[in-house]
């Protein structure tokens, strides 16, 4: 049976709480109907507070309830009126807990087509939830560009032509100038040129350089027609149910992160630390997935990569998210070269793979600069460097001939790649076939230049790592609803009964893994906290859940909450036309590496045991993608499990 | 005598200092209601807190009509609430910017250094707040002199 959304829990009518709202949150949800050019606030009770907590807990259910056809047989595409804009914080965002500005955009994406969960932080949760909110859901579609002010009580849709073909950051600067504020006063999350031109990859990019990337969301944003939301620094008062535990809870995370060996060189680097510990393992991706050698790479020096010498290499300085201590997030000042003197954001991990080794480029400078261009256009860094890494390779076997694009590109040209980012975000040329994104670029030249590229079968691309030898993350990405890695990465796995270490070329002992470490993600995806200060004991999250709100959270209702978003995102998923069928990765995306240290490794001659163990161990249905009603049962699902299996099951 | 020293330089932005400033001022956590705030510069690449200096002039307690503002134990400026009548005339005397008014409760507001265990010192991760002893309680004078002193000698 096809699913639909006839049985979903209703939301109260109720225009007041009947009960007192918990500690932390601000109580409303911002509604803004952009065809009726209408904005209300939408009060919600403390049972769908703590049902659905926020960000992807709050967004999955609103994308399940509220984008199934007319017909509730089908979903509606992502370009479509009905489509939902899910803008939300959550219950830790705004306290003083470490990297709480936290915004989770949840969107039926065009990439897959599907729904997807995609995280930032800067200061929107914050701004927005001293203003009184707690998640902006955008609807219909405006006939003129318009941006979303919002300032307490103040609600407006303005005008925004004047924003029109600026980039993110001129966006934020012309805000800044029209309000008359500064810095922290005005969170402004706009889209820039790939966003306006509906690129199938471009993402939501707010407070100089964070950026909410996955499933082309900024294009969803674009064909709404929304060029920014920009939220003033609120007056309101938010309050702990438990102050004191709070600020305990709150220590506890930031000590682990400090000195835990697991996260204190993310406390100390960032994710810049990335660049060499992946490449000794093979999983830093180098020209297009066609070598793991660094010493293939024109230039590459891997002493100038260690993370003090790569932070060293700019004049920079602390640009943190709100009431952060991480040395992490940094704006930072190019000393050498032709673009001496600009201000680029410190790339992550992600931005120095995708602007730089996967397109085969090792100036650091150029590098940087080159990532801060793709954050302007609103461009995601990841699918990027799967794009330019690709046409690259196709030009060097002459696949994409010089005259298809209009000039040469080679590896390493940052140059050149920064001209074929201007065609792709303004569609112009050959560009406009790039900005369908990677699969539907490769399929439509097809040939060998098809088997050359880096997607997955569903339509969106992997994040900027070789997954040929992280596995784990092949699978998390492959399988997942939101079009990106919806378990994540383990921390303190043994917290939840998982093993400390696994073999990871066993695929077997991989999909166990995966399948175990199922829910905890998709929790701390809904409180309004990065996924980076959230590398800490779950149980120490769980005690700052509970000092925030008054409840009594545990480690075993985070887990069944996470578990019960992801399936959710499932159904609608499902309902998108996402069965396992397309749950494979490309051919070179699944490729075995040629050489470097998982050389030989062979992930596609395990691929469909992986996904058999898998699908056992979540409780799904292998045939049909649909998680068994047994599943949803135990997760308090039953009302799903009849959208999905009928009312006999 | 130990005063509030700011290290700008030291600031990345994260108003961790303005949420404590908040919860001691009214038990919850309202920026809004913080008397030391962060501001940008230079492109939005630097930060500075700033707040109240408890400057030795005292304009606010010169400027004050009924004598609501005391030097507290701790040799800070204090709003008495029970004797303020909210006319704002310290928010103009003051040419720090470091005087508040509150419309809820119609009263003028600053820092008081939470009495002594300033809670915006406890909260900067990075330390760009500290409270020290100092030989002089006019820190900002001595501040400016060595730095007028330091930038003309690099001038030179």
């Amino acid at each position: 049976m096809t699913p639909v959304a006839a049985t979903a829990p209703k939301q109260s009518k109720t225009k007041t709480a009947t009960t007192a709202r918990p500690g932390a949150f601000a109580g409303n949800l911002l509604r803004v109907d952009l065809t009726r050019r209408k904005c209300w606030a939408e009060p919600w009770g403390p049972d769908r507070m703590r049902a659905e907590l926020g960000g992807v807990g709050l967004g999955a259910m609103i994308l399940y309830r509220e984008t199934a056809t007319k017909d509730g047989k089908k979903n509606v595409a992502w370009d479509h009126p009905d489509n939902r804009l899910v803008l939300g914080t959550g219950p830790l965002a705004g306290l003083p807990v470490w990297g709480t500005g936290g915004l989770t955009v949840c969107t039926i994406g065009p990439g897959t087509n599907g729904p997807t969960s995609t995280q930032a932080n800067g200061f929107f949760g914050t701004n927005l939830k001293y203003c009184g909110y707690d998640a902006i859901i955008v609807q219909g579609q405006s006939k003129d560009w318009v941006y979303l002010y919002i300032n307490d009580d103040v609600i407006e849709l303005r005008e925004a032509k004047s924003l029109i073909g600026l980039d993110t950051w001129e966006t934020q600067n012309a805000l800044y100038r029209e309000t008359g504020l500064a810095g922290h006063q005005l969170s402004v999350y706009s889209i820039g040129p790939a966003g306006e031109n509906l690129v199938k990859f471009a993402a939501i990019q707010g407070d100089f350089g964070h950026v909410a990337s996955k499933n082309g969301c900024g294009a969803a944003m674009g064909k709404k027609r929304l060029k920014a939301v920009a939220i003033v620094k609120g007056t309101k008062a938010l309050r702990a149910a438990d102050p004191r535990g709070l600020m305990q809870a709150a220590e506890d995370m930031s000590h682990d992160l400090q000195t835990d060996a697991s996260a204190r060189s993310l406390y100390e680097y960032g994710t810049l630390p990335g660049v060499v510990n992946l490449s000794k393992m093979g999983a830093l991706p180098i020209k297009n997935y066609t070598t793991n050698l660094t010493a293939n790479v024109a230039g590459a020096d891997m002493a100038a990569w260690e993370a003090p010498k790569l932070r060293e290499n700019f004049d920079h300085r602390g640009h943190q998210c709100n009431a952060c201590g991480m040395h992490h997030c940094h704006m930072s000042v190019i000393r050498h070269g032709d673009k001496k003197g600009q201000i680029v954001d410190e790339p992550e991990y992600e931005g120095w793979s995708g602007c730089g080794w996967a397109i085969g480029a090792a100036d650091r400078d150029g590098v940087a600069w080159l990532n801060t261009e793709c954050d302007k256009a609103c461009v995601d860094v990841n699918e990027w460097g799967w794009l330019c890494g690709w046409v690259m390779e196709c030009q060097e076997k002459g696949y994409i001939t010089r005259e298809q694009l209009g000039f040469e590109l080679k590896w390493g040209d940052i140059k050149g790649a920064h001209r074929l980012l201007q065609m792709v975000s303004r569609r112009e040329g050959f560009g406009d076939v790039l900005a369908e994104g990677v699969k539907r670029a490769a399929e439509k030249l097809g040939g060998p230049a098809k088997d050359c590229a880096i997607y997955i079968e569903k339509g969106a691309t992997p994040r900027g790592h070789d997954h040929r030898a992280r596995w784990e993350e092949m699978l998390d990405t492959c399988t997942s609803s939101t079009a990106t890695m919806e378990t994540g990465n383990p921390v303190h796995p043994t917290e939840i009964g998982q093993p400390a270490r696994i073999n990871p070329f066993d695929g077997e002992q991989v999909a166990k893994y995966v399948a175990g470490l199922r829910g905890r993600r998709s929790f701390e995806d809904s409180l309004g906290i990065c996924i980076f200060t959230s590398r800490t004991r779950l149980e120490n999250i769980c005690r700052a859940v509970s000092a925030a709100t008054g409840w009594t959270f545990t480690v075993e209702e985070a887990l069944r909450f996470g578990k019960r978003t992801a399936s959710v995102n499932r159904a609608t998923a499902l309902r998108c036309g996402h069965t396992g069928a397309t749950e494979y990765p490309s051919a070179r995306y699944g490729s075995t590496p040629v050489d470097g240290p998982a050389k030989g490794q062979a992930i596609r001659a395990q691929w469909e045991k992986m996904l058999d163990t898998w699908y056992a161990e979540v409780g799904f249905d292998r045939k049909t993608g649909k998680p068994w009603p047994k599943t949803l049962k135990e997760l308090g699902l039953d009302w799903l499990s009849k959208d999905l299996w009928g009312k006999k099951s | 005598m130990k005063v509030l020293k700011i290290h700008p330089e030291k600031c990345t932005g994260c108003l961790r200092c303005e949420l404590a400033c908040s919860y001691m001022q009214t038990g919850d956590y309202q920026p809004a209601k913080s008397v030391i705030r962060v501001s940008p510069f230079e492109g939005h690449t630097s930060y500075a807190p700033y707040t109240c200096t408890q400057c030795a002039e005292g304009w606010c307690m010169t400027a004050c009509p009924v004598g609501a503002i005391t030097i507290s134990a701790v040799g800070a400026k204090d709003v008495q609430d029970d004797r303020c009548v909210g006319c704002k005339l310290c928010t103009i005397a003051c040419p720090y910017g470091t005087m508040f008014y509150d419309p809820a409760t119609r009263k003028a507001f600053k820092c008081n250094l939470c009495g002594g265990a300033p809670a915006c010192a406890e909260a900067c991760p990075t330390a760009a707040i500290t409270y020290e002893d100092v030989e002089t309680a006019d820190w900002l004078g001595d501040f400016a002199r060595e730095r007028t002193a330091r930038v003309l000698a690099e001038a030179r």
